[in-house]
């Protein structure tokens, strides 16, 4: 085995413990004081007393109860919208249309979101101003519950046209998969043949076949939604929230012997977590067990209409709410004076923008350089660490490679299930007890747990689609492991390696949670601010923030998109004489 | 130079696949044909040292003299051909062969006299002209051929090819293999061919290896 290889798969060992040694310390961290233990302040007996103060809370199973169903609610709506588009579009031109309608929404931060919703949402927003009484002489805003609603269908709502995109995109990728591609399409043209409808065929046949394969994400998707913090804060109820904002209200009291408690609802945090994780499971075994019944009831077609007109709803619904949401925050970025119930403001003013970034100048540097630090350091750790895994799973069995991969799945997805509230507080805990002068240093690792798995998934897909005998080729051309990776493989993945990149700018722009506690709110970025300001006076600059946060990740994106064809495409480069020329010769 | 494989067998959890002995002459091409599934490009896989787990082999692989069965793939200048001609598509036509070519030979030749080689390796096959294109631009009868030269390049000792035509129509198909062959003599260069056409093996003109179940 090479140096370089050896290399390698130390890199995937570091990957692995970068991924695995947080999450369990910041878990222990939690579980101390959770339990009473915080020789910090004084307390070194272990006992359940946090436990009871907890308990002894009037409002801890509504805060509990909130948690755990907005995030079953949201995440079932966004699985059934998704698979919706999906079997009703699959094969079709709108398809496309509609990936490029839903992906920008993907880049945009959970707390922009909210801020948008929030806009959109709130009594004196563009809904409530398109319902009132326009004859009325002094019209009043309504008086609705929303956006703070107690039963939480503003976080329901809100979490749902988030994740839909991300699970929808999910199964496009799985659906795109070589092996799988060929496999459904013969699948699809079998079922049609045996008298079953395109959209009936495919959820029947291919949806119990692809997913097992998007049940890791979905997973990770229910986990965030029982336990977010942004949406929730941005909102949700006040008075109970969900049980995610009470532990960060709590960590962040100014009491310090609040920890105990706050540590305990962490504690319950994960554990409503895993119960809506529980919940999830039990609901896939029920399902699996009625299906039969329904798959093989004969049943040819599924009102294929309705459905269609259902999934044309729900498409159109979504590009209404997403064009509302970007138009007002927009709208509201550049207003003047904006009276309730006009629709729109009396003037137009760029005063905000010179105010906001003027404020924003050292945040947005501190999004930057954090962002741009961490996500150059995941894609290399990534492309060596799926370099060791060919070189290590080489020489295993495949059962032993099949046990490799099932820890490398869990291990990415660790920091995805359990819930950031759950361990970053912990993690903090130790920071701050070995490493207190390094704020940068915890903010980068903080960051990096959440960079990392969306990296390590974004480029494995391509990695491994790698025709090995280029490889091969390479290798009897006399080159070296290193110079293989360098200058076949690495070319090879530009495009690849640049969405990844624009990938993890992108999540690490929309850390609110990790940045929040690492620096202990010393280092400002530009999440951090939007949240801030969102809950400030001023709408407008709030506005500003929000349409930042969302360029902030697109330009990544269209950088991604932009640059491999500028730099790695010879077809592109060459000159227009050369270029798609179609040889036809005698002579070989 | 030559090939050898001294009882070199291949196994697949243990059990015995296949084993082989032969020796290849200088500028000729054994054959190795048989049914589909029965390992003939795992042996290739085994002579070039790229086999990987649940495989495992044992015999020599003896090139030019030397055994190379303990050394990386990288070290063993065996060249590969396979059915897709596999060229690079972010390097030119050009790019693809000093690619391949040795950092003392490029050293040696200086960057000027490393361009006038390709140039000329180009033109001896008829594609002087193709030399700054995009290696998908190309027809497939231009593509093998800058695959063998990009094979040759790197100065191989041994060249195992397989199935290097079957994608390939008929016309082109016999001009390309007799072409190939040409070039393996003319450098004296062993070969080893995996295939299923009989045309194949028939045009080679050197041993046949039949293997079977």
């Amino acid at each position: 085995m090479s140096g370089f290889h050896r290399f390698s798969i130390t890199m995937r060992m570091m990957f692995m413990c970068i991924l695995i040694l947080p999450v369990f310390a910041g878990l222990v961290g939690v579980l101390m004081p959770a339990f009473g233990f915080f020789p910090a302040l004084g307390e070194t007996a272990v006992s359940l007393k946090p436990f009871s103060q907890l308990f002894a809370n009037d409002n801890i199973v509504t805060m509990s109860w909130l948690s755990f169903s907005t995030g079953i609610f949201a995440t079932l709506l966004a699985l059934g919208g998704a698979l919706l588009l999906v079997a009703v579009f699959y094969q079709r031109a709108w398809l496309n249309r509609i990936q490029h309608l839903l992906s920008p929404l993907l880049v945009v931060p959970h707390a922009a979101a909210a801020i948008a919703f929030l806009f959109i949402l709130s009594p004196s927003g563009w809904l409530a101003r398109l319902f009132s009484d326009a004859t009325a002489a002094n019209p009043l805003p309504p008086d609705w519950a929303f956006p703070y609603d107690p039963y939480g269908f503003s976080i329901i709502l809100a979490l749902t046209l988030k994740e839909l995109p991300f699970i929808f995109l999910m199964l496009l990728s799985t659906l795109s998969q070589p092996q799988i591609e060929l496999k459904v399409k013969a699948y699809l043209k079998v079922a049609q043949s045996l008298g079953y409808s395109h959209i009936t065929a495919f959820i029947k046949i291919v949806i119990p076949m692809i997913y097992p394969h998007i049940r890791m994400p979905l997973l990770a998707v229910l986990a965030f939604a029982t336990a977010n913090v942004e949406i929730p804060l941005i909102l949700g109820p006040n008075d109970p929230p969900t049980l995610a904002v009470a532990v960060l209200r709590w960590f962040n009291n100014v009491d310090l012997s609040m920890r105990f408690q706050a540590s305990a609802a962490a504690v319950l945090q994960l554990i409503v977590t895993l119960a809506a994780l529980l919940f999830w499971y039990l609901g896939e075994r029920g399902v699996a067990k009625c299906s039969p019944r329904i798959l093989l009831s004969g049943t040819r077609q599924w009102s294929d209409m309705g459905l269609t007109l259902f999934a044309a709803v729900v498409i159109g619904v979504y590009a209404l709410i997403a064009l509302l949401l970007v138009g007002s925050v927009f709208t509201w970025s550049v207003a003047t004076y904006w009276p309730y119930a006009d629709m729109l403001p009396q003037g137009v003013t760029f005063i905000h923008w010179q105010t906001a970034l003027r404020s924003l100048a050292v945040p947005l540097g501190n999004s930057v350089l954090l962002a741009f630090g961490v996500t150059v350091f995941a894609v290399i750790l990534v492309l060596l660490a799926l370099e060791g895994e060919v070189q290590m799973t080489k020489g295993m069995s495949p059962a032993l490679a099949r046990i490799d991969r099932s820890i490398m799945h869990i291990t990415l997805y660790l920091p995805l299930l359990v819930p950031g509230v759950a361990f970053l507080f912990g993690l903090v805990w130790f920071q701050q007890m070995y490493f207190s002068s390094l704020t940068w240093l915890h903010l980068f690792v903080s960051h990096l747990i959440y960079v990392l798995p969306y990296v390590f998934i974004s480029l494995a897909i391509a990695y491994r689609r790698i025709d090995p005998r280029y490889i091969k080729v390479a290798y009897g051309l006399g080159k070296t492991p290193l110079t293989v990776f360098f200058a076949v493989k690495l070319p090879m993945l530009v495009t690849p390696i640049a969405v990844a990149f624009a990938l993890g700018l992108a999540i690490s722009f929309s850390q609110y949670l990790p940045t929040l506690l690492s620096a202990g709110g010393n280092i400002a970025t530009v999440t951090t601010e939007a949240v801030a300001a969102a809950s400030g006076s001023s709408r407008r600059l709030s506005a500003v923030y929000v349409v930042v946060q969302i360029i902030m990740p697109l330009c990544g994106f269209i950088l991604a998109w932009w640059l491999p064809n500028l730099f790695f495409k010879p077809s592109l480069q060459a000159t227009p004489s050369s270029q798609g020329v179609k040889v036809y010769e005698s002579n070989p | 130079m030559s090939l050898t494989l001294d009882a070199l067998a291949i196994y697949k959890d243990n059990h015995l696949m296949l084993q082989v002995s032969t020796h290849v002459l200088p500028g000729m091409v054994t054959s190795v044909m048989g049914p589909s599934g029965i390992g003939k490009s795992t042996l290739l896989d085994a002579i070039s040292g790229q086999l990987s787990a649940p495989f495992s082999t044992t015999g020599q692989v003896i090139v030019d003299g030397k055994g190379v069965h303990d050394m990386p793939a990288y070290e063993r200048q065996i060249g590969m051909l396979y059915q897709d001609p596999l060229l690079f598509e972010h390097l030119t036509v050009s790019d693809n062969i000093r690619f391949a070519m040795p950092k003392t030979e490029q050293k040696r030749l200086g960057r000027d006299q490393v361009q006038a080689f390709i140039a000329e390796q180009l033109s001896k096959v008829g594609l002087s002209d193709i030399r700054h294109r995009a290696v998908q631009t190309l027809s497939g009868g231009q593509q093998a051929r800058v695959a063998l030269l990009r094979t040759l390049a790197a100065n191989p000792k041994a060249v195992l090819l397989d199935e290097p035509f079957s994608k390939l129509d008929t016309t082109l198909r016999q001009q390309t293999r007799e072409w190939v062959f040409a070039q393996l003599k003319d450098r004296s260069l062993p070969a080893l061919m995996v295939t299923h056409d009989m045309e194949d093996a028939n045009s080679a003109n050197g041993e046949i290896i039949e293997v079977s179940l």
